[in-house]
């Protein structure tokens, strides 16, 4: 049966009735806590990725290997994230599997990829909380195309704390989207640094985002921030 | 008013202070009168995919006096011109504008408040970057679609003190009965309730056909995976069984959290758990009937699909004596929608806030995973991590599709 399915994943195309692969489906659940099991499957799945199988064949792979996957189909996974039609489903494997080498290979493509790909990118980092690409993000807050920046603004914004709220303040005010993605981040940091206690930096960012050139809403939230700082 | 943003920014001032060669006349309907508030004094809305369910609650805002309802959004060049025409109609005028992109709505400064009621996997995107923008926020159920989204749409509510209201009408009007019963104390402490909704979604594989011309197929997608157009795929019927939306579930949970929205929101309302989220999801398989049983740290269960039980069926314990206590219930005058206008100008949490509404859809979603993987799972709140396993905290969440993200 399992085989069989393989078989006809060589020729999933849209239109066909996913119920040929339910056999794949079933193996996913039956192999959990079975390391051998699991393994094979992940191969012959990623096997799949670098063959000429159809789109919905490497999207469907995507969707089992975002659930079983590990450091083993890394690879197979990376080689897709620059392939414009299957990116996003590289990316649905590689930001859940949580195996270094998954955060790794996002990292790496960072350098390969360009805009909304790499927006796409960014986002899997914060998704992730990435901690070890604070810096590459960083660096995108100043790419010329305002997208790329609100995106790493936001994604910053996701993994909170001293050094992303650092690297924030170097944010230069653009109009417009990044100036909120890069707002609503600063606030992300100062409540996670609050939260740590650490008080005297969450109450400088917030006091950098309560003057009158600010929206009412973040002058709002940033009073309500300060208040808190001191214990009120 | 508290906290609300001031009014002073409504569009016939704006009108009003550009007028420089004609002279400026206020106008019956801006004053207002007794069917309808002052135009300084009305909230001023938009609408955010106007479909099915966006029709009727854009029907409910319109009739409101203390509304002006000045945008429409929608993929779908029919709804959303349908739609502005609609109010347009109703004001007399041309004001209402219509929009592809939601982004646009957003940024209008004039706008106070959104109402959203797309499929399911935009929610948590429009929620949040409508909350960044200073709006209050109206999202039909279920409010979101993995149990990532639910904290962040918390958060983003809470960080920019937005009033955000879950839209399930049917979790107060549906179930007062039992409600009354569970809250008022006579029949004792409850010990579990019933849920019988259904099914879970399923992948979709549909083929490819020839797009509509005035539907932009790529923002109907938006944050999910791209996939060719076809009707039953996008179709916004209520169906779960193949041929809408609804039954896929890169758009939707299914029944499962559709109708479950409902369902489980007037389960945990009766109950009273709404404040919680259920620390252990019990997969149970007997002679091949699956069903679930979601248990609280009071010691309640909530049941999924319990085989031979009825809907919304409450148990109460046999010793042990219950107090009588006020029920919760809509604020202002309206229904769920006159509770949402109330709770923006007061600033006051709405019946359905999204923080409650994050804690019902916690049940089916969690509920979702443990049958994927046909096993128990234990759910911590604090982190909003299932404990010890780590193949189905990879389900919390799915990379969304570029260039989208929260």
């Amino acid at each position: 049966m399992l085989d069989k399915a393989f078989d006809e994943l060589k020729k999933y195309d849209w239109g066909v009735d996913p119920k040929v692969l339910k056999p794949i489906d079933e193996a996913a659940v039956a192999s959990h806590g079975n390391a051998a099991e699991r393994g094979k499957l992940e191969e012959q799945l990623a096997a799949v990725l670098a063959s000429d199988a159809p789109r919905a064949a490497k999207d469907y792979v995507c969707r089992k290997l975002m659930r079983i996957g590990t450091a083993a189909c890394v690879p197979a996974l990376a080689a897709l994230v620059a392939d414009k039609e299957l990116s996003h489903m590289a990316r649905y494997a590689l930001e859940r599997i949580p195996a270094g080498e998954a955060a790794t290979a996002l990292r790496d493509a960072m350098g390969k990829v360009g805009g909304e790909l790499k927006i796409g990118v960014i986002a899997s980092l914060g998704a992730r909380g990435d901690r070890e690409s604070i810096v590459l993000l960083a660096k995108e807050l100043g790419a010329s195309d305002p997208a790329v920046s609100r995106a790493a603004a936001l994604a910053l914004g996701a993994i909170p704390g001293g050094v992303s709220a650092a690297a924030l303040e170097k944010f230069k005010v653009q109009d417009g989207e990044p100036t909120v993605a890069a707002t609503d981040a600063k606030l992300a940091c100062a409540e996670g640094l609050l939260a740590t206690g650490k008080k005297s930096e969450a109450l400088a960012v917030y006091k950098g985002l309560a003057g009158e050139g600010q929206p009412k809403h973040v002058r709002l939230a940033a009073t309500r921030g300060m208040l808190a700082c001191a214990g009120k | 008013m508290g906290i609300r943003q001031t009014p002073t920014r409504r569009e016939f001032v704006k009108v009003a202070s550009a007028a420089v060669a004609a002279p400026y006349v206020i106008t019956s309907a801006a004053l207002g009168n007794a069917e309808r508030a002052p135009a300084s004094e009305r909230i001023v809305m938009g609408g955010i995919g106007i479909g099915n369910m966006g029709r009727g609650d854009q029907g409910a805002f319109l009739g409101r006096g203390d509304v002006q309802y000045v945008a429409t959004c929608d993929v779908r060049r029919g709804a959303r011109e349908g739609a502005k025409d609609n109010a347009n109609k109703k004001y007399g005028n041309s004001d209402c504008k219509a929009y592809v992109d939601f982004r646009e709505i957003l940024a209008r400064d004039d706008i106070d408040a959104v109402h959203v009621a797309t499929p399911d996997h935009w929610h948590a995107i429009m929620i949040i970057e409508a909350c960044r923008h200073g709006k209050d926020v109206y999202c039909q159920k279920p409010e979101m679609r993995t149990l990532r989204e639910g904290p962040l749409m918390i958060e983003a509510a809470r960080r920019y003190s937005r009033v955000v209201s879950g839209g399930s009408q049917r979790v107060l009007e549906d179930y007062r009965g039992i409600v009354n019963k569970c809250w008022g104390g006579e029949a004792g402490p409850v010990k579990s309730i019933n849920v019988q909704v259904g099914p879970l979604s399923q992948p979709c594989n549909l083929p490819a056909e020839s797009k509509p011309d005035d539907m932009e197929w790529d923002l109907w997608l938006g944050p999910a995976p791209w996939a060719p157009y076809n009707k039953q795929r996008c179709d916004g019927n209520f169906g779960t069984s193949g041929n809408s939306w609804r039954s896929y579930i890169d758009y939707s949970g299914g029944g499962m959290t559709d109708w479950g929205a409902h369902h489980f929101g007037g389960a945990t309302y009766a109950v009273d758990v709404r404040e919680m989220q259920p620390t252990e999801v019990e997969y149970r398989n007997e002679d091949g009937k699956q069903y679930l049983a979601f248990h609280y740290e009071n010691g309640i269960t909530i049941f999924h699909n319990k085989p031979g039980v009825g809907n919304m069926h409450v148990e109460f314990a046999e010793a042990g004596q219950a107090e009588g206590k006020p029920v919760p219930a809509y604020k202002g005058t309206g229904g769920i929608y006159g509770d949402f206008i109330e709770c923006v100008k007061t600033r006051e949490r709405p019946f359905r806030d999204i923080e409650l509404a994050v804690n019902t859809m916690v049940v089916p979603l969690t509920g979702t995973v443990a049958y994927s993987l046909e096993r128990s799972l234990k759910w911590d709140r604090a982190s909003q991590q299932f404990v010890g396993d780590e193949e189905a905290n990879r389900m919390l969440d799915r990379a969304r599709r570029e260039p989208w993200q929260i």
